[in-house]
């Protein structure tokens, strides 16, 4: 292969590769899965125990508040 | 500003903690399973924040990033649980085989369980560092905030995580995801390495 011509081959293989082997393309691959699993878990939405949680925080929050206004009222 | 427009606003500032609260459970608790390895763990978790983060509303500035805050809660509880359980956390290989052994429908779809256990097997600082940076989706500095360290720690850490999981889940590179294995030499040498 002439000087000219590899040159010509191997910025064709740069740019469509894009990357320089060995570093991105796996990282690409463990961020990939990475972002699957946490979105996995993310879709399972918010389970009830939370909500019911946290509607019970909010009525004693308002009951107290319902009390303090009862004593500013005196 | 009266009394009755001073609660009224104290009332939509409420609306508005719970509202974004709610909103960033999903994600919280997908950092909570990040962190613990288990659903069930996670849950208690994720239950212990809220109770933090309400009884803590006051500290919380409206308008501010109420994620990072309760990823903040999150991950100060995990570790201080973490201390107080002090050797159940030092037996680590009988932890992980009970993890996966026992349970082992807890742990999601089949093709991500690999992913899982390999996640699992990180130093902490390293899974809670790429989890942050990867997956829930904060910048180097946000992470680093919530962890309380350099933005460059946070760098090499998330650098450190993946050269792991790489190894962890044999991806060699370029055989598998890359070009293959003749292009990969001409681009090395293209690239000069």
């Amino acid at each position: 292969m002439s000087d000219e011509i590899r040159k010509n081959h191997d910025m064709t293989t740069a740019e469509t590769s894009q990357i320089k082997p060995g570093t991105i393309a796996p990282n690409a691959s463990i961020s990939r899965k990475l972002k699957e699993f946490y979105d996995a878990v993310q879709e399972e939405g918010i389970p009830d125990r939370f909500l019911d949680l946290l509607e019970r925080l909010e009525a004693a929050e308002n009951a107290q508040k319902a009390n303090a206004k009862a004593v500013d009222a005196k | 500003m009266s009394a009755q427009a001073e609660s009224t606003k104290a009332d939509a500032d409420d609306r508005v903690f719970k509202r974004d609260l709610l909103a960033s459970l999903p994600n919280l608790r997908a950092f909570a399973v990040s962190l613990t390895g288990r659903h069930d763990k996670a849950d208690d978790l994720v239950q212990d924040t809220i109770m933090k983060a309400w009884a803590n509303q006051k500290s919380f500035t409206a308008g501010t990033n109420m994620r990072a805050w309760l990823f903040t809660i999150l991950r100060n509880e995990f570790y201080s649980q973490m201390r107080k359980r002090g050797r159940e956390v030092q037996d680590s290989d009988g932890l992980f085989s009970e993890r996966f052994s026992v349970h082992p429908e807890q742990y999601g779809r089949l093709d991500l369980q690999d992913f899982r256990q390999a996640l699992d097997k990180l130093p902490e600082d390293q899974r809670e560092a790429i989890v942050l940076v990867g997956a829930a989706g904060f910048a180097y500095e946000e992470a680093a905030e919530i962890c309380g360290c350099a933005v460059g720690t946070i760098k090499s850490r998330v650098s450190r995580a993946r050269t792991r999981l790489q190894e962890l889940l044999g991806v060699s590179g370029e055989s598998d995801y890359g070009p293959d294995a003749g292009d990969a030499a001409i681009t090395a040498r293209a690239f000069g390495s």
